[in-house]
């Protein structure tokens, strides 16, 4: 049947005998169902509503959790790891948290001044490189002028070169791409190239 | 085309074909000599010209001749000029870096004084590179009238690079450089800022203080950590 021949049941189908002994029989069987009583309706009433609106449940012992036991915990727990009254305890405690996150290699430099008007340059990699080259002013920025070598540990470079006493600007050359400074050493800030270390040989400790 | 514009394409080509190579500047010598002096002993400093094309070879001489003429030292122009090359930054960038050296070393000049060493004036152009004014390198300079200021200098580049309000920076190296012997202790305040620095925004300042404390030496005057914070209570008169 297609939906155009869809009609409304006109008062010769209500007369229909048919149709008359069908509604009686669905009314006998409404009659048959058991009947709940009030209480019971109400019991699955509250039931349903306090599973809708999350009402508190007691506790084991009758006990309600509050609000503000979060923000004690929160405040108690502030106490014991800030220590107010021993600020230098609670400083060395961050410090040694730092220091346990901390890489074990880090990137680090030093240079030292040794007899005879030499210099020697250290610089330690925390990744592997396959050369490390020192630029600078004293030769003229070239990669391959000085390259430095390898130690034991495989991450230390290190180079020796003689340099007048003065004023002098590095930096380290990794691979032969990526130049590095010391992260420690003193800085000379980016004027359009990139940053330098600088270095103050002083005259009067050489020979 | 214009006849002006005639000769300025001759001119191009005309420098365009200069040979370029390995050239001799006239340079400041000497590294603890007065820069007067020192460029009245000129030596011959060698520009390696081959590491430019022709044209910013060009333009990198003629600075360099100018701030001869103007009494600047011309090695730290000349290792600007190479380091850039050696980083292989664009032609037209390395001649604006080297020009802009020349500003920072002529004010640094100009605020440590016309006996200073080219190592200083080195030094001083970097602190103004660094934000710090002409007041900061006066101090410094006042602070050790006949010795040399060169490692002053780099440590407060350093220190304010580090995050140190430049006004504490120039105090407290001002007050450790009053000691002629002083380049250690300068050094180790350094080390120990630059450990720090890396803990936190603060630290660099805190460390500071700290060091100035442990030297024995006059603490720099009291600054907040944010330095635009006004005194609550101004000083009575």
């Amino acid at each position: 049947m297609s939906a155009d021949e869809l009609r409304f049941p006109t008062e010769d189908d209500l007369n229909d005998p048919h149709a008359h002994e069908i509604r009686e029989r669905l009314q006998a069987s409404y009659a048959a169902q058991p009947v709940h009583d009030a209480a019971h309706m109400a019991r699955v009433s509250r039931a349903v509503l306090a599973s809708a609106m999350h009402t508190p449940v007691s506790g084991p012992r009758g006990v309600r959790p509050r609000w503000w036991w979060g923000a004690a915990a929160a405040a108690l727990l502030m106490v014991v790891v800030m220590r107010p009254w021993r600020p230098e305890a609670a400083q060395q405690q961050a410090d040694s948290a730092m220091a346990r996150t901390a890489p074990l290699v880090e990137m680090s430099g030093k240079t030292s001044e040794e007899r005879g008007g030499t210099v020697r340059f250290e610089f330690t990699l925390p990744s592997s490189a396959r050369e490390v080259a020192l630029v600078g002013d004293f030769n003229a920025w070239d990669s391959d002028a000085t390259p430095m070598q390898r130690d034991a540990s495989g991450t230390t470079w290190s180079a020796r070169i003689p340099l007048e006493p003065g004023r002098h600007e590095y930096a380290f050359v990794v691979d032969g791409q990526r130049w590095v400074i010391d992260p420690l050493a003193p800085q000379v800030p980016d004027a359009g190239f990139g940053p330098t270390n600088a270095v103050v040989i002083d005259g009067e400790a050489q020979p | 085309m214009s006849l002006s514009s005639a000769l300025l394409l001759v001119a191009q080509l005309a420098t365009a074909t200069v040979p370029a190579g390995t050239d001799t500047i006239l340079a400041a010598n000497g590294r603890g000599q007065p820069t007067p002096l020192a460029i009245t002993r000129r030596e011959q400093v060698v520009f390696d010209a081959s590491r430019f094309d022709s044209l910013t070879a060009n333009a990198l001489r003629s600075l360099f001749e100018d701030a001869a003429a103007m009494g600047l030292p011309v090695r730290p122009l000349i290792n600007r000029a190479l380091e850039g090359s050696a980083r292989r930054i664009p032609s037209d960038r390395i001649v604006r870096v080297v020009r802009e050296h020349a500003i920072a070393l002529q004010e640094a000049k100009r605020a440590l004084g016309d006996r200073s060493t080219e190592d200083e004036l080195e030094a001083g152009a970097i602190a103004v590179r660094a934000g710090l004014d002409d007041d900061a390198l006066e101090a410094v300079r006042a602070s050790r009238a006949k010795s040399p200021v060169v490692v002053p200098l780099v440590v407060l580049t350093d220190l304010v690079r580090r995050g140190v309000p430049a006004g504490n920076a120039r105090d407290a190296v001002a007050t450790l450089a009053r000691n002629p012997r002083s380049d250690d202790v300068l050094l180790g305040l350094q080390v120990t800022v630059a450990k720090n620095a890396q803990r936190g925004p603060g630290m660099a300042l805190d460390a500071l203080n700290r060091y100035i404390r442990s030297v024995g030496a006059s603490p720099a005057p009291a600054a907040p950590a944010t330095s635009d914070r006004k005194p609550v209570r101004p000083p009575e008169s």
